[in-house]
C-alpha cells in the first residue's frame, strides 16, 4: 500500500554538508522524501533534496544500505525522476513503476560484472540514475546527450541495448551461454515486462532457456496491462490477449494457496517424512489448480516464483537475495507485480499513466505541450481513415499495441468492432491482415517503419508473394528525433520497393497523405503501402469532408517549373526541396521542383521528361540506399537516359546510424536540411563559392 | 458457506466459492445483460481513496460487473441502520424466493441472477468490515457494482497471501537445486555447470 511520507525541506543548506551530516550523524532525523502518495503534491519545479540519493553514484554505494534506507533511496529515485523527466519528456509512468525492483536489483547483484538486461530499455532511467549518469539526467534524449534506452556505447551498466520490445530474454541467454562457455561466474537477469511478453520471441527465448538450462534469471514486471494504455481514448480497456487472464490467474491462486496451507498444516503434524511427500503434492497441485497459469512457463522449463509485491522492497531484496545465493537455479521465472507511474498520482489516476510525456510541471501534471496550427500526420492519417471506413464497410485497422501511437485508438472509438489490437506481434498482425483479405476485408496494418522490419518476411511470404491486398500504413518514416536509432524509419522504402507486388507511395503533405489514403483504399488487386514521417503537417487545405481522391498510381507531380536542376522528391522530403528551391532562387538560380509520389510504380514519363529537359537531376529521400534513388536510377540507366549529358545523382540517408536529438539535429547530421540540398546543387553545378556561402 | 447449485437452464454453475462470481451473463441469452458500470473518476473522491478507487474500478471494467440498481439495502428491503438479525432474516427469505431450484421454469434466468445479488448482498452487509467499507462509499453516492469492493478487499488480503506463497517456492527452488546437476541431468546447462566444477576442482 502507498505510504504517505511528508516533504521535509532541508532549507538552504548546500547538499555537500548535509551529505557530510548524513554520514556522522547515526541517529539523524527521520528524513522524509517528497515523492510518494501526497495527493496535495509536494512535487517541486526546483530540484528535490535527495539525501542519500546524492551519495550513490555507482552501486557500490548501495551495498550497505539497510532496507529502510534502500526504500528511502527509492522514494528519492522517485522524485528525481519526476522532476528530471518534467523536463526533459520522456517515459515517465514505466520507469517510476521498477523504482523498487531497480534499487533492489543493484543493491543484491554486481552490476556491471552481473549483467541486468532491460527489455525495450524505456525503464531504465533509474537504472541510468543508479549507474553513474545522475549528472547527465537533463540531456536525456536529446542531442548529444543520453538515449532514452539502453545503450551499450553509452554506459558499460547498459548490458545490451534495446528499444524494440521482446529481445531480452534471447540476449540474456546468449549472455548466459557466454558466460557458462567462458568459465565465468556472474549472474544475468532480464527484466520484461507483461506487453513485451505477448511477442514471439520472448517464448522463443523461453523455450530455448528451458531447454538449455542455463542459469539465469527472468524478472516479468507485470502491471496488467498488456498492451499500452495509450490504445483507449476512454480510459483502460481490459488487456489485450489471453495472456492477461492467465496473468491473473497466476496472481490470485487462492484455491492452490489455501490447499498449500492445508498441506502444511498436515506435514506439521506427522512430521518431516512427510515433506516430500507434500512436495509431490504441491506440485500436483500446481498442474491441477492453477490451471495454464504458473505451469506455461514452467512448461517451458523455467522455474516459477511469484507473484511478488513489486513495490516492496523487503520482499524484492529477500527473494533476490535467496535466488542469486542458490547454486545451479537453471533459468528462474519471477513474477513481479507492479504499478505503472507508481508513486505520483497524475501519473496512477491518467489514462495512459503518463506512458511517454512532454515536458510538464510537477505539481500539476500538466503536460507543455506547444499549441501547433497544424496536426501530426498521426491525427490526420486516422482522420483520412475513419473517412474512408465510413463508406466502405470492409475496411479494416490493425495495430501491434500502439492504438495511440498509430492513431488508430481514434477509429476504435469510431467503428469498435473493426480496429484490431493484437499486441506486440507485428509478424502475426501481417499475416492476420493475410488473412482478413483472403476474405475480402480491406486491412490496413499500421505499423511504424522500423517495427514493421520485424514482420519482413511475413509481408514477403504471406502478402506480397500471394499478392493480398494488404495496405501499409508506415508511420514514424525517416528521421524521428528523441527516440533515436532504433526507431527511425530509414529502411522501409529499400525493403518494401524490392517487392514485385508491392505499390510504394509516399505523401509530401498531408492533403497527399489523405489521397493516398484513399488510393490505397481503392488499389485492391494487390499490396500498397505508403510511408508518412512524425511531425505535423505543413499547412496545406485538407480534401473536402476530410475525404481524399483515389490518386492515378504511377503518377508524380510538378510542383515548381525551373531550368538546368531538377530535385525529384519522394514522400516528407519534397519540403526539404521547395526550402531548397527557394534558397537557390536567392542566388539565382530556378530549379524545377517535383513530387514523384510513387517509387512503385515510377512515373517513367515524369522522368523522361525531367532527364531530358536539365542537366542535372537530383533525386531527395529520406531513406537509405537502395530506396527511391536508386529505383530511379535503375530505370535511368535502363532506359539509356544517362547515355548522354544528364547527370542523376542521390541525396539519401548516411551509411551511418544518426543518433538521437532534436529533428532539425539529426536533419543537420545527416545532411538533409535545405540548405545541405541547395549546396549540393551548386557543388555538382561548379559553383563551390556559392555552395559555401549558402553552408555558413 | 457453500453453494454446490446449478441453475436449471445455461450452462454456468455456481462456483464453491461464493465470492467468485463469473462475469459473463448467467444462463446465456434472454432477458437482460451485464453492462459495465462507467465510471469517470472524478475530483470528489477522496484522497486516501484515490489509488484503491482506481484499482477497484480497474477491476470493475476488467471482470465486466453490472452496475447495482439500488443499493443493498434495497435489495434485502430493510433499511440501511438494520441490524444483523434482520439482515439475516431478509436474506433468508429472499434466498428461498429466488433458489433456482424453485424459481418458475420460465424466470429461472433471472431468478438466479437475483440470487446471487441477494447472496452478495448479504455477503457483504453481515461482515462488519466490509459493511464499514460499503456504507461509506453509499454515503458518497457511489454505488459500486458488486463485487468490486470485495474484490478490492480480496486482493489487499491475496497480496498479503502471496509472501507464503513465494517462500514455500523459493524453499522448493532451493531443495531441488540440491539435486540440480546429478549425473542424470544430461542438459546443456547441467553438463557445463558439472564441467566448470570439475575443472575448478583441480
Amino acid at each position: 500500500m502507498p505510504s504517505l511520507l511528508c516533504p521535509h525541506w532541508l532549507g538552504g543548506a548546500d547538499l555537500h554538508s548535509h551529505q557530510h551530516q548524513y554520514r556522522l550523524l547515526k541517529t539523524r532525523k527521520r528524513p522524509c522524501v517528497c515523492a510518494s502518495l501526497s495527493e496535495h503534491g509536494e512535487y517541486h519545479s526546483q530540484r528535490p533534496p535527495t539525501p542519500l540519493l546524492d551519495t550513490i553514484n555507482y552501486p557500490i554505494h548501495m551495498k550497505n544500505l539497510s532496507i529502510k534506507e534502500l526504500k528511502q533511496l527509492g522514494d528519492e529515485l522517485r522524485s528525481d525522476i519526476i522532476f528530471h523527466v518534467s523536463k526533459t519528456g520522456g517515459h515517465l509512468g514505466s520507469s517510476l513503476g521498477v523504482v523498487e525492483l531497480t534499487v533492489a536489483l543493484h543493491h543484491v547483484f554486481n552490476a556491471p560484472q552481473d549483467k541486468i538486461l532491460w527489455d525495450v530499455g524505456h525503464q531504465s532511467y533509474p537504472h541510468k540514475i543508479l549507474t553513474g549518469r545522475r549528472d547527465k539526467m537533463p540531456t536525456l534524449r536529446q542531442t548529444n546527450g543520453l538515449s532514452g534506452f539502453t545503450k551499450r556505447s553509452e554506459s558499460e551498466y547498459d548490458s545490451f541495448g534495446a528499444g524494440h520490445s521482446s529481445t531480452s530474454i534471447s540476449a540474456a541467454l546468449g549472455m548466459a551461454v557466454g558466460r557458462d562457455l567462458k568459465g565465468r561466474k556472474n549472474n544475468v537477469i532480464a527484466v520484461i515486462g507483461d506487453g513485451a511478453m505477448t511477442a514471439g520471441q520472448a517464448y522463443e527465448a523461453m523455450n530455448n532457456a528451458g531447454y538449455l538450462d542455463s542459469d539465469m534469471i527472468v524478472i516479468l514486471n507485470d502491471n496488467k496491462q498488456v498492451s499500452l494504455p495509450t490504445a483507449n481514448l476512454d480510459g483502460p480497456i481490459p488487456p489485450v490477449g489471453a495472456l492477461s487472464s492467465a496473468l491473473s490467474r497466476l496472481q490470485s491462486s487462492r484455491p492452490l494457496r489455501e490447499l498449500r496451507e492445508v498441506a502444511k498444516g498436515v506435514t506439521k503434524q506427522i512430521g518431516g517424512s512427510m515433506h516430500k511427500l507434500a512436495a509431490k503434492v504441491d506440485e500436483y497441485a500446481r498442474g491441477m489448480i492453477s490451471g495454464s497459469g504458473s505451469t506455461l512457463f514452467e512448461e517451458l522449463g523455467l522455474y516459477y516464483i511469484g507473484p511478488v509485491d513489486g513495490h516492496n522492497m523487503d520482499d524484492l531484496v529477500t527473494i533476490l537475495k535467496e535466488v542469486k545465493s542458490t547454486k545451479t537455479t537453471g533459468p528462474v521465472f519471477i513474477h513481479v507485480v507492479t504499478e505503472k507511474g507508481r508513486g505520483y498520482p497524475y501519473a496512477e489516476r491518467a489514462a495512459d499513466k503518463y506512458h511517454g510525456v512532454a515536458k510538464f510541471d510537477p505539481s500539476t501534471g500538466k503536460q507543455f505541450k506547444s499549441s501547433t496550427k497544424t496536426q501530426s500526420y498521426t491525427n490526420y492519417f486516422a482522420e483520412a481513415l475513419i473517412s474512408e471506413a465510413e463508406v466502405d464497410k470492409d475496411i479494416v485497422a490493425i495495430h501491434a499495441a500502439m492504438g495511440g501511437g498509430t492513431g488508430l485508438n481514434y477509429f476504435l472509438r469510431r467503428f469498435p468492432t473493426r480496429c484490431f489490437d493484437v499486441g506486440i506481434a507485428e509478424q502475426h498482425a501481417v499475416t492476420f491482415a493475410a488473412g482478413l483479405a483472403c476474405e475480402g476485408l480491406k486491412p490496413f496494418c499500421a505499423i511504424y517503419s522500423s517495427f514493421l522490419q520485424r514482420a519482413y518476411d511475413q509481408v514477403i511470404h504471406d502478402v506480397d508473394l500471394q499478392k493480398l491486398p494488404v495496405r501499409f500504413a508506415m508511420d514514424r518514416a525517416g528521421l524521428v528525433g528523441a527516440d533515436g536509432p532504433t526507431h527511425c524509419g530509414s529502411f522501409d522504402v529499400t525493403y518494401m520497393a524490392c517487392l514485385p507486388n508491392m505499390v510504394v507511395m509516399a505523401p509530401s503533405d498531408e492533403a497527399e497523405l489523405f489521397h493516398m489514403v484513399a488510393t490505397a483504399a481503392a488499389i485492391d488487386d494487390r499490396p500498397s503501402c505508403f510511408r508518412y514521417p512524425r511531425g505535423n503537417g505543413v499547412g496545406v487545405p485538407l480534401p473536402a469532408g476530410n475525404k481524399g481522391v483515389p490518386l492515378e498510381v504511377g503518377k508524380g507531380r510538378i510542383l515548381i517549373e525551373g531550368e538546368r536542376v531538377a530535385l525529384l522528391g519522394y514522400g516528407a522530403a519534397v519540403q526539404g526541396c521547395l526550402a531548397a528551391a527557394s534558397l537557390l532562387e536567392e542566388h539565382s538560380l530556378k530549379v524545377t521542383v517535383a513530387d514523384a509520389r510513387f517509387c512503385k510504380p515510377l512515373d517513367h514519363a515524369l522522368i523522361r521528361s525531367l532527364a531530358r529537359s536539365h542537366e542535372l537531376l537530383i533525386t531527395v529521400e529520406e531513406g537509405s540506399i537502395g530506396g527511391f534513388g536508386s529505383h530511379v536510377a535503375q530505370f535511368m540507366s535502363l532506359d539509356g537516359l544517362l547515355d548522354g549529358t544528364t547527370k542523376w545523382r542521390p541525396v539519401v540517408l548516411p551509411d551511418r546510424y544518426i543518433d538521437h536529438g532534436s529533428p532539425a539535429d539529426q536533419l543537420s547530421e545527416a545532411g538533409l536540411t535545405p540548405s545541405h540540398i541547395a549546396a549540393t546543387v551548386f557543388n555538382i553545378l561548379g559553383q563551390t563559392r556559392e555552395a559555401l556561402e549558402i553552408m555558413s | 458457506m457453500s453453494f454446490g447449485v446449478v441453475p436449471r437452464s445455461g450452462n454456468q454453475t455456481l462456483h464453491l466459492w461464493p465470492n467468485h462470481v463469473p462475469a459473463t451473463k448467467i444462463g446465456g441469452g434472454g432477458g437482460g445483460s451485464w453492462r459495465v458500470a462507467q465510471r469517470r473518476r472524478e475530483g470528489s473522491w477522496s484522497a486516501g481513496l484515490s489509488s484503491s478507487s482506481f484499482r477497484t474500478r480497474a477491476a470493475v471494467e476488467e471482470r465486466g460487473f453490472v452496475a447495482a440498481k439500488g443499493s443493498f439495502y434495497e435489495l434485502l428491503g430493510i433499511s440501511e441502520g438494520g441490524s444483523y438479525d434482520e439482515i439475516k432474516k431478509a436474506y433468508k427469505q429472499l434466498a428461498r424466493k429466488y433458489h433456482p431450484d424453485v424459481s418458475p421454469p420460465d424466470r429461472t434466468e433471472e431468478y438466479t441472477r437475483r440470487f446471487i445479488e441477494v447472496q452478495e448482498a448479504y455477503e457483504t452487509l453481515s461482515d462488519p468490515g466490509r459493511r464499514a467499507l460499503y456504507d461509506r462509499d453509499l454515503a458518497r453516492g457511489l454505488h459500486l457494482a458488486f463485487s468490486t469492493r470485495k474484490r478490492f478487499d480480496e486482493e489487499l488480503e491475496e497480496r498479503s497471501g502471496w509472501r507464503n506463497h513465494w517462500q514455500d517456492q523459493i524453499a522448493e527452488l532451493k531443495r531441488r537445486s540440491m539435486n540440480k546437476d546429478a549425473g542424470e541431468n544430461l542438459s546443456w546447462g547441467a553438463r557445463m555447470r558439472r564441467q566448470r566444477a570439475e575443472s575448478s576442482v583441480e
